[in-house]
């Protein structure tokens, strides 16, 4: 209960800064704002991701149906951001490029890691019995990272981009307004306990449903 | 009683063998591919005319034909031990690993198979510039494996699911999605003539991490 | 008989079972169950439909994961894991199916091959001699009568000589004829390994020293 109004203050308070008090990037102008929504969301959708592989290979090793909840919610969390990872760019593109959608790299790398996880989704729905799709679905999710890494940071780099690089890992260095950057900050560890939030909810839900179910 | 190396080699050549022998007296797999092909190509071709000139749509147009061709038959290997409830005599002979092996071995050879048949056709019929064959078969090759891999994983998950094989193609193309996008950007450069060694390095890197977590989740695709 | 030709040395096999259990999602399968089994010996497993005869041999078989207790199935004493046992069971339950594009011989031979057996040929030879149906053993499987399938079920549970024989009604579909072959079957195998018969006809119950009995209430009747 508490977190949940930690939380809100939080991501209100550096939502508030990143309009009023940090200043805007040359060439982005106004659309520097998008930033502070699109990056968290595409950073939590690789954790949601991330978080979903490592319990559906703990699944896998461990048999405990726990894992299998925590997999599940973090999939479908992870499509969630991941759609307004998607939608906040297009609108970055609109007014930037011109149109919502280019197939840029960067759109095509993330439209398949949409289409990866409602794939999983998809499977997860149609296999019958409890066990059973766990089991399935966490096969198909560890193979389905393996296909992550690939979308989200090789293909856009083989292939030339017109995605702008703020976070530049090659020149080591990150070069950005002190202000943005505390904003920019405040935003990503914003969406993170937000993202741990949403989760714990899902994962609880979940339990008391199969509670419900089986008394 | 511990297995040795050999025996299960033994295994996995006895369930490619008879695979391979089940596919020859029923050829379900293999004619629902090549009527797939030829008819997609001749209805491309008939309708996009003369393409010489334009690779980057050859290039797209060879790999989605490709890949559709196989996509179609690929899921029967599995679904076809599910339909004729005869998964669990082979479960009783092998491990769920050699099972995953031979099939994953018989569906190179069927890829294989296939192709043959596809790229003269492809060649001839879309009137495309020779390719230069080092390069044109070292990604046909990469994409063949992933290929291969992937659709043994996801056709064996398929099997046990409700729909069978409705869900295949749609729960094995975002798996296949970058080998897609790397195949089709190297068949494109190779017709250019440009260097195309970082595709093939994707190709080979993400045949590898498929092949890799394969092995490591075989033994889990069958417990009941 | 053939059975002279077949003798090799009895491994001695021990089966126990502690609060051993099975679930599919909400439906008990098999009501929790305690047992000590060591070979050679005939074990009649009977209960009602649907107390878990099946899913009781499925699980000693190790292709099913039970969901509650331990079974451990140890081979001179030596435990194997769910996943090595295919070596040392043989498993004949009317859910097998063979496949039915290939004859009765090449589906042995398969099974034979795939387990990477000595002298194949030879050991399909013994198995169709033995439940009697080398006169159509070169028919596709397709053709089969339902009692045939069922012998040639039989035959590929004996095919590797395994330590342990897990027959689930064995008598179903065969004729007078085909239940002398399973009492054949039956006493031969129980001189070397442990056999274990899912079954409630009586006739086949008198062939057992030993007798597992599951309470589950199976279709519903009183507990």
């Amino acid at each position: 209960m508490l977190w949940r109004w930690l939380i809100f203050i939080w991501i209100a308070a550096f939502m508030i800064a990143a309009f009023a008090w940090a200043p805007l990037v040359p060439v982005l102008e106004a659309t520097t704002r998008v930033l502070y929504f699109h990056i968290p969301a595409a950073w939590v959708t690789v954790l949601a991701l991330g978080w979903s592989m490592i319990h559906s290979a703990l699944y896998l090793w461990k048999r405990d149906m726990r894992h299998d909840d925590q997999a599940a919610a973090a999939a479908e969390l992870g499509l969630l951001f991941c759609v307004v990872a998607t939608v906040s760019g297009s609108l970055w593109a609109k007014a930037m490029w011109g149109s919502y959608w280019n197939w840029d790299p960067r759109e095509t790398s993330i439209f398949f890691v949409l289409l990866l996880y409602a794939a999983y989704l998809a499977l997860r729905g149609s296999i019958e019995g409890e066990e059973k799709r766990a089991r399935l679905s966490a096969v198909y999710s560890v193979i389905a990272f393996v296909a992550v890494p690939f979308l989200m940071f090789v293909v856009p780099r083989i292939y030339f981009s017109l995605h702008p690089e703020v976070i530049d890992l090659s020149r080591g260095k990150v070069d950005m307004d002190p202000r943005i950057r505390i904003c920019f900050s405040g935003m990503l560890v914003g969406f993170t306990f937000l993202y741990f939030w949403l989760q714990s909810l899902k994962v609880r839900v979940t339990r008391l449903e199969r509670r419900a179910l089986v008394s | 009683m511990p297995r040795s190396w050999s025996s299960s080699m033994a295994a996995v050549w006895a369930v490619l063998r008879k695979e391979c022998r089940s596919e020859w007296r029923t050829r379900y797999g293999l004619n629902a591919a090549l009527l797939f092909a030829v008819a997609s190509l001749a209805a491309v071709s008939f309708s996009a005319g003369r393409l010489g000139e334009r690779t980057d749509v050859l290039a797209a147009l060879f790999w989605i034909v490709l890949l559709f061709a196989t996509l179609a038959s690929m899921s029967h290997a599995f679904v076809r031990e599910t339909e004729n409830r005869t998964m669990l005599l082979l479960r009783l002979v092998a491990s769920p690993t050699e099972i995953a092996l031979g099939k994953l071995l018989f569906n190179l050879v069927f890829l294989l198979v296939v192709e043959v048949a596809i790229v003269p056709l492809f060649m001839v019929l879309m009137s495309a510039p020779p390719p230069r064959w080092g390069s044109f078969l070292t990604v046909l090759g990469l994409g063949t494996v992933s290929l291969a891999a992937s659709s043994t994983l996801v056709g064996a998950v398929i099997a046990q699911t409700r729909g069978r094989g409705a869900l295949f193609a749609g729960v094995s193309l975002p798996l296949l999605l970058p080998v897609l996008a790397a195949a089709v950007s190297g068949t494109k450069a190779q017709w250019i003539g440009v260097g195309l060694d970082g595709e093939i390095r994707l190709l080979i890197a993400y045949a590898v991490a498929l092949l890799g977590m394969s092995l490591l989740l075989y033994e889990h695709l069958w417990e009941d | 008989m053939t059975a002279a030709g077949m003798v090799t040395t009895p491994q001695t096999v021990s089966l126990s079972a502690i609060g051993l259990t099975h679930r599919y999602g909400r439906r008990i399968a098999l009501q929790p169950l305690e047992f000590e089994l060591t070979s050679p010996g005939v074990v009649a497993v009977t209960g009602a439909n649907g107390s878990g005869k099946s899913t009781l041999l499925r699980i000693v078989a190790g292709i099913l994961r039970p969901s509650g207790g331990a079974l451990s199935f140890a081979l001179l004493g030596k435990g194997i894991k769910p996943l090595e046992r295919r070596h040392a069971i043989g498993l004949a339950t009317p859910e097998l199916a063979f496949y039915e594009e290939f004859t009765a011989r090449e589906n042995l031979a398969f099974l034979a091959e795939t387990r990477a057996l000595a002298q194949p040929g030879q050991a399909v030879q013994n198995a169709l001699e033995c439940v009697q149906l080398e006169t159509r053993a070169d028919d596709r499987v397709a053709d089969y009568s339902s009692g045939m399938k069922q012998r040639l079920r039989l035959a590929s549970a004996i095919l590797h000589r395994p330590a342990v024989l897990l027959l689930d009604e064995p008598g179903g579909h065969l004729d007078a004829e085909g239940r002398a072959v399973v009492e054949r079957i039956v006493r031969q195998e129980s001189t070397r390994s442990l056999v274990l018969l899912a079954t409630n006809d009586p006739e086949e119950m008198r062939l057992a020293t030993k007798l597992v009995e599951l309470n589950g209430r199976g279709l519903g009747g009183p507990s």
